[in-house]
């Protein structure tokens, strides 16, 4: 009885992380072929014009161009992208921010098949084309706050310009974003997930239920509330006034 | 398989194999051709004081050097990753010499882990 075998490429200019990873789907996933094995961007797309694949396991940096680089030379994007990188890459920031898959090198196991399964649950769906097209939006625009995020509501995806979110307020497991346009919306992450996220690009957790976007900061009371708008004050916890302030003051300096 | 190592901890390395020696094989061959040269541009880039090479270089050596296991350069590896542009230039040059000098011992391992089961 023949099955389905996905048609899965492998980009990466570490030979060992070629082979690992090779190895690794060869033993543990007989449902996943690897047409080929390339060791730069340029090969990659040579490989993806010629075997169109489903799925592609992608170094993030390359010696002749980024993934990213790689994917936005691309005329279309019908297969799913899972990027490969280091614990202490400046891109995980990028690659979280867009909800993208990837997985740390060098490869485990455990994480393989978890993001092999995503891989599984996702197609056909159309949710990590929508992420990864977003993300080489975001990574293209120079001016962070038209990044686009993309987020979880119960009713399905909310896709938010990060200029637009006035503040956010934590409640448990989840998190109401607070819109320039008077609205507000509650999203499945916790404020500390958001924080993450947020992190170096305009947004301050001034409070153990509060982020705020220094963008909207009207004005800094008392070294006690942060002015938002006419009638709305957000607290500063006691612990991070301090901290608040130089940090405000390095955004207005550097926004001057 | 006879494991004499001092450096190196065979133990991924034997787990990605599951009983099969020409996989252990390959990954043992593998760092023997690769490590030394990994090892003469990281000295090129030390001597021309390159903090970016180097740490391009230690960043694309971290995955293999924690698959075999050399649980002593991960944490130099990882503060030199960090602190490269901040780290005075005397202390990165004895970080990164301390680093050639582990890998120089580890590919003995190695090469005397091929010799004695190979």
């Amino acid at each position: 009885m023949s099955f389905h075998k996905i048609r899965c490429l492998i980009i990466d200019d570490d030979p060992f992380i070629r082979e690992l990873l090779q190895d690794k789907l060869d033993q543990y996933f007989p449902d996943i072929n690897v047409l080929s094995s390339v060791s730069s961007g340029k090969k990659g797309i040579e490989e993806i014009t010629k075997h169109k694949p489903e799925l592609i396991f992608l170094d993030v940096e390359m010696a002749d161009m980024t993934g990213f680089e790689m994917l936005s030379q691309l005329s279309k994007i019908n297969f799913q992208t899972i990027f490969i990188t280091s614990y202490s890459h400046y891109a995980i920031k990028a690659i979280r921010f867009n909800a993208l898959d990837y997985l740390l090198k060098p490869i485990d196991l455990g994480e393989l098949k978890g993001a092999v399964k995503r891989f599984k649950t996702y197609t056909n769906k159309g949710t990590q084309h929508v992420n990864l097209s977003l993300a080489l939006k975001n990574i293209a625009n120079k001016n962070v706050g038209d990044h686009l995020l993309n987020l979880k509501t119960q009713d399905g995806n909310l896709r938010l310009v990060l200029n637009d979110i006035v503040h956010i307020e934590g409640d448990r497991n989840y998190s109401y974003i607070y819109l320039k346009n008077g609205t507000k919306k509650l999203v499945t992450k916790t404020l500390m997930q958001l924080e993450e996220l947020l992190d170096s690009k305009g947004f301050y957790r001034c409070h153990k239920s509060h982020i705020v976007n220094a963008k909207h900061i009207t004005s800094y009371l008392n070294g006690n509330l942060i002015k938002l708008s006419e009638s709305l004050n957000i607290p500063v916890s006691r612990r991070k006034k301090k901290h608040f302030f130089d940090w405000y003051t390095a955004y207005q300096n550097a926004s001057q | 398989m006879h494991w004499n190592t001092k450096i190196i901890n065979p133990q991924d390395l034997i787990n990605i194999a599951r009983g099969d020696h020409k996989i252990i094989y390959k990954y043992l061959i593998q760092f023997q051709e690769l490590i030394p040269q990994r090892i003469h541009s990281l000295k090129a880039h030390l001597k021309a004081e390159d903090r970016k090479q180097v740490r391009q270089l230690l960043h694309q050596m971290s995955p293999q050097i924690q698959f075999f296991g050399i649980n002593d350069l991960v944490n130099p590896i990882r503060r030199l990753e960090l602190e490269y542009e901040t780290m005075p230039i005397e202390e990165l040059c004895t970080l990164v010499e301390t680093v050639i000098i582990k890998l120089n011992l580890a590919l003995k391992d190695v090469h005397l882990a091929i010799n004695e089961n190979f």
